[in-house]
């Protein structure tokens, strides 16, 4: 059985100039273990699917149908206190900036035990205990001083870990992580996203990885969903995705990448924006910035199809694929 | 350097920055941040210059410094030849004519209360008093369009528009003055990667038809190699290692390089690795002795930890300030 299973998640704000669709009919499974990438750019509804998953939609977003089964229960339908013994506890959020996490004001120490006591019943010496333990575990040096440091005492690095080791600190089934490395250098993003993924591996935890960083998921993920607008435009393996995407979009975020043997060279951009979500277009919301789209794209949503071991919401991806204009 | 013939247009020598932190009035010796020390380069005419390093390494400052708007504890600023970093502010003016910055962050760099065509208008009637509207108007709607925004725009204020849209606004505020110089920090660093694209094309074409030289500053490695001409590669205010770009992205030399190379995430399917680098980046208020990096260095001795290393140049035309790299402790 799945860990997670989002079935035709819907979301949706209602505005005074009517209900905008953020998230259009979401499905995705993430086994135990299991590694998925979400990926697209600013607004395309990525942290919002998180977000619904933990059902901390800001208001007067809802979520307008659809299912979250995880472990078997289903979380639309949960009591506010059910919930909070899930989120946190069995589901672990790590945010982009671990400033926002952390409490300024607390010390590492008191932050880790206050988390523990908070799920489960322990005395301090014991909830200090298990914090040593799990900021050994992501590689922080002289753990036992560090629970006396103030957040602001860390570097950038630091503080990620140790908003990682918070996420552990309830052994959770599933993490999200939404743009963890962002706001970090590419020696330390290298060294947390590696630590991500030995502590997936070995406490056979799934992830929810939530980045724009298409090389990122990439080298982490096995499983990707690329949104787009709202809706999911393409998603399979990353090993079948990434380096043969079948959607006009996918293969033009990757296109826009800065890659080796084109030093110099004019980089591939895709024309235009993303629409905003009060004048979504009518038919495929990429239509029109697409290089190949024609009437029909532009009258009719394409269905979630599968074209070659992936799901590709393209009316053209075989034919596309099939020409190979999209490598 | 490959292009001794020319001549350079920007001149950094031996360029030191020091800042005094406040510090109570009991202390003996105040606090200081050593932000840059000893940093030296030129940057030829029609050069993209890359800084590149992690945060807190003084690329930012070293840039700032470069545009005058830093003092330099010590060393010289050469521009065109002349000498700039000790003149006054009327002095420099006629510098500031061919000289522009462009800011990482598009949302606090443009005046929200001002229409974009204030904004553009402003260095020109500044620093071309003489202008008439006319010709400012014409000037404006030839800059719009050169970095791809509708001239119609001129109107509206900052808030109306995206990200992407806002960057190529401060590209454009930039070019109104018709400069040979223009210094970058981290132009696509808060953009997303397909606007990064739009960007970088807009500051590539500028290049080509206006001939402009850059100093680029960013951390993001795949970008230097797809932009720059020449990459300076700074840790903890000093310069590792300075190469052309296709020379320093085949073959890295300095121990830090080598690392921060392999530290580029991939679209390549294969497992991230860990990273090389071990501990942390040491505090610019105290600075390791010898070698800046030589405590996160796997190939560190004794040497290191004593004598700091010079820029030296290789026969490829790179320099490098490694002891291990001259003593050829360290094979590429």
């Amino acid at each position: 059985m799945a860990l997670l299973e989002v079935k035709d998640l819907h979301v949706e704000f209602p505005t005074r100039r009517g209900v905008l669709k953020a998230l259009q009919g979401i499905n995705f499974t993430v086994k135990r273990g299991e590694r998925l990438g979400i990926v697209g750019e600013s607004g395309a509804g990525k942290s919002l699917a998180a977000f619904a998953i933990i059902n901390l939609l800001s208001k007067p977003g809802r979520i307008a149908g659809g299912e979250i089964l995880f472990e078997g229960k289903d979380l639309t339908s949960l009591s506010h206190k059910d919930m909070r013994s899930i989120r946190g506890n069995r589901i672990a959020m790590i945010f982009q900036d671990p400033m926002m996490t952390l409490n300024p004001v607390l010390t590492i120490g008191t932050q880790m035990i206050e988390t523990l006591k908070a799920h489960r019943k322990m005395s301090d010496e014991e909830a200090k205990l298990i914090a040593i333990d799990r900021l050994t575990e992501v590689r922080i040096p002289s753990a036992e001083a560090r629970l006396k440091s103030y957040p602001h005492e860390l570097s950038g690095g630091m503080r990620q870990r140790v908003v990682i080791a918070i996420a552990l600190l309830a052994e959770p089934a599933l993490i999200i992580a939404d743009e963890p490395t962002t706001a970090l250098d590419v020696t330390i993003q290298a060294e947390i996203m590696s630590l991500m993924l030995d502590l997936c591996k070995t406490r056979n935890v799934g992830l929810i990885l939530i980045t724009h960083d298409l090389a990122v998921v990439s080298q982490v993920t096995q499983k990707i969903l690329v949104m787009y607008a709202g809706h999911v435009v393409e998603q399979g393996k990353t090993a079948d995705v990434i380096p043969a995407p079948h959607h006009p979009y996918t293969s033009g975020l990757i296109s826009a990448l800065p890659q080796q043997n084109h030093q110099g060279k004019r980089l591939y951009q895709i024309p235009g924006s993303m629409p905003t979500l009060n004048a979504l277009p009518p038919g495929c919301p990429f239509a029109p910035r697409c290089g190949f789209a024609d009437d029909p794209c532009s009258e009719k949503l394409p269905d979630l199809l599968t074209v070659k071991h992936r799901r590709v919401r393209c009316f053209k991806a075989e034919t596309l694929s099939a020409q190979g204009s999209l490598s | 350097m490959t292009k001794e013939t020319a001549t350079a247009l920007v001149e950094v020598k031996e360029i030191h920055k020091v800042f005094d932190l406040g510090s109570h009035f009991l202390q003996k010796h105040k606090p200081k941040v050593r932000a840059i020390n000893d940093v030296s380069f030129s940057i030829y005419e029609g050069d993209s210059f890359c800084l590149v390093g992690e945060s807190g390494c003084g690329k930012s400052t070293l840039a700032r410094t470069v545009m005058g708007l830093l003092e330099p504890t010590a060393g010289e600023i050469h521009y065109r030849g002349q000498r700039i970093d000790h003149l006054k502010h009327k002095q420099r003016r006629p510098y500031h004519r061919s000289m522009s910055m462009i800011f990482q962050n598009p949302y606090a760099s443009l005046n929200p209360r001002r229409t974009i065509q204030k904004t553009l208008e402003e260095p020109l009637r500044f620093h071309f008093p003489d202008l008439s509207t006319q010709e400012i108007k014409e000037k404006v709607e030839e800059v719009m369009v050169s970095v791809g925004n509708d001239p119609s725009w001129g109107k509206r204020y900052p808030h109306e528009f995206s990200g992407g849209q806002r960057q190529r606004l401060s590209i454009a505020r930039a070019l109104m003055v018709d400069p040979d110089f223009i210094v970058a920090d981290e132009p696509i660093s808060a953009l997303d990667v397909s606007i990064q694209a739009q960007v970088l094309n807009v500051m590539m074409d500028a290049q080509e038809k206006r001939n402009l030289t850059y100093l680029f500053i960013t951390h993001d490695l795949s970008v230097v190699e797809h932009f720059g001409s020449t990459v300076g590669v700074m840790y903890l205010g000093s310069l590792c290692e300075l190469a052309q770009t296709k020379t320093l992205f085949a073959k890295p030399r300095h121990p830090y390089t080598q690392i921060l190379l392999s530290a580029i995430p991939k679209l390549s399917c294969e497992e991230m690795q860990h990273s090389k680098l071990t501990g942390e980046v040491p505090s610019a208020m105290s600075l390791p002795s010898g070698c800046v990096f030589h405590n996160r260095c796997p190939y560190a001795n004794h040497r290191c930890e004593t004598e700091i290393p010079l820029l030296r140049s290789l026969e490829d035309g790179r320099a490098v300030s490694c002891h291990g790299v001259e003593e050829g402790r360290i094979d590429a």
